[in-house]
C-alpha cells in the first residue's frame, strides 16, 4: 500500500488483494456492529459504558444512543466500502475523515480478538496482528496527509 | 499484507464454537476495558445546576495522533491544547475534556463513542 497526496486528494494505491481484505473486514465489522447488544465482546469497546459506577445510568444512555450509533457507524463503513471498488482510491479530505473512525473501530474489534487490553500488550506476530498494524499505519498516513491538504 | 491478503480469515466475527477462532478467543469470556484508578461513585440525585464532565480514558488501541485529531476536530481545541489533553490521557490514564450540563456532556460522550474513543460522563465533583 502506498499513501500519497496528489493536489487536493489523498491517493491510496493498494497492493495486491489489500483492498479485498479491507472490504472483507468491513463486511465482518458490519456483522459485529449489527449484532444484538452485548452479543459480541467487542461491543464493550465500540459502545463503552458511559457511566463507570452507575449501571442504570449507563443502561439508559445505551438505550438512547445505541441504535443511532449503530446506524451511523454502519453507514460510515458502507460508504468506505463503496470506495474500495478500485485498487487506486482517491479521497478528498472529507472522505478521509470518514475513514478515520472506521479504522479505529476495526482496530478496536481486532484488539478485542487479540486480547490487546493495555498499552504494553504486544501485537502478536500473526496475520490478524499484521492486519491490526497495517490498519494503524493507514490511519496514521491519512492523518499526516490530512494536515497537508 | 501480501501473505495476509491470500488468507480469507474471519478475524472480526466471533466463532460459533468457543475457542475455534484463529486467535483463540472464547465466545463466553467477557473482558471489560481496563479498570482505572479513579473512584467516580456518585449520587443519582443531584441538583440540576451541578456541573458535569466528559472524561476520555486511555486505551491501548487509539493512536496519539488520532486522539489529538479528534480533540481538535470535534471540540475545536487548538493544537497545543489538544496535544496537552491527549498526553494527559496517555500519561494519567484520563482527562476531562469538557465541563457543563449533564445532557451536553452526554452528547459529547456519544460523539466520542462515534469516533471510537472511550469516554464517560461524571459529576464534576467526582472527577
Amino acid at each position: 500500500m502506498k499513501v500519497s497526496r496528489a493536489g487536493d486528494r489523498i491517493v491510496l494505491d493498494f497492493a495486491d488483494g489489500e483492498s479485498g481484505v479491507l472490504r472483507s473486514l468491513i463486511d465482518q465489522y458490519l456483522e459485529v456492529v449489527g449484532s444484538d447488544a452485548g452479543a459480541d465482546p467487542a461491543h464493550a469497546r465500540l459502545f463503552p459504558a458511559a457511566y463507570r459506577d452507575d449501571a442504570p445510568a449507563a443502561e439508559e444512555f445505551l438505550r438512547y444512543t445505541r441504535s443511532g450509533l449503530v446506524d451511523r457507524k454502519a453507514a460510515n463503513a458502507a460508504r468506505v466500502s463503496l470506495a474500495l471498488d478500485e485498487e487506486t482510491v482517491r479521497l478528498t479530505g472529507a472522505d478521509a475523515e470518514h475513514w478515520l473512525p472506521l479504522l479505529t473501530d476495526l482496530r478496536l474489534v481486532i484488539a478485542d480478538r487479540l486480547d490487546i487490553r493495555a498499552d504494553d500488550d504486544a501485537v502478536p506476530d500473526s496475520p490478524a496482528g499484521e492486519v491490526y498494524s497495517w490498519l494503524g499505519h493507514l490511519q496514521e498516513s491519512l492523518l499526516v496527509l490530512l494536515e497537508e491538504l | 499484507m501480501a501473505v495476509v491478503a491470500q488468507l480469507v480469515e474471519r478475524w472480526l466475527v466471533v466463532p460459533d464454537v468457543a475457542g475455534s477462532s484463529p486467535v483463540g478467543r472464547p465466545i463466553n469470556s467477557t473482558h471489560p476495558l481496563p479498570a482505572a484508578d479513579a473512584d467516580l461513585e456518585r449520587d443519582t440525585e443531584v441538583a440540576p445546576d451541578v456541573p458535569w464532565v466528559t472524561i476520555v480514558w486511555n486505551d491501548p488501541v487509539n493512536l496519539m495522533s488520532y486522539v489529538t485529531y479528534v480533540f481538535r476536530t470535534y471540540f475545536g481545541f487548538t493544537r497545543p491544547e489538544a496535544e496537552r489533553l491527549m498526553l494527559q490521557v496517555h500519561h494519567d490514564g484520563r482527562a476531562v475534556v469538557a465541563t457543563g450540563p449533564r445532557e451536553e456532556m452526554e452528547r459529547h460522550t456519544e460523539a466520542m463513542h462515534e469516533y471510537g474513543l472511550w469516554a464517560t460522563v461524571a459529576k464534576a465533583s467526582d472527577a
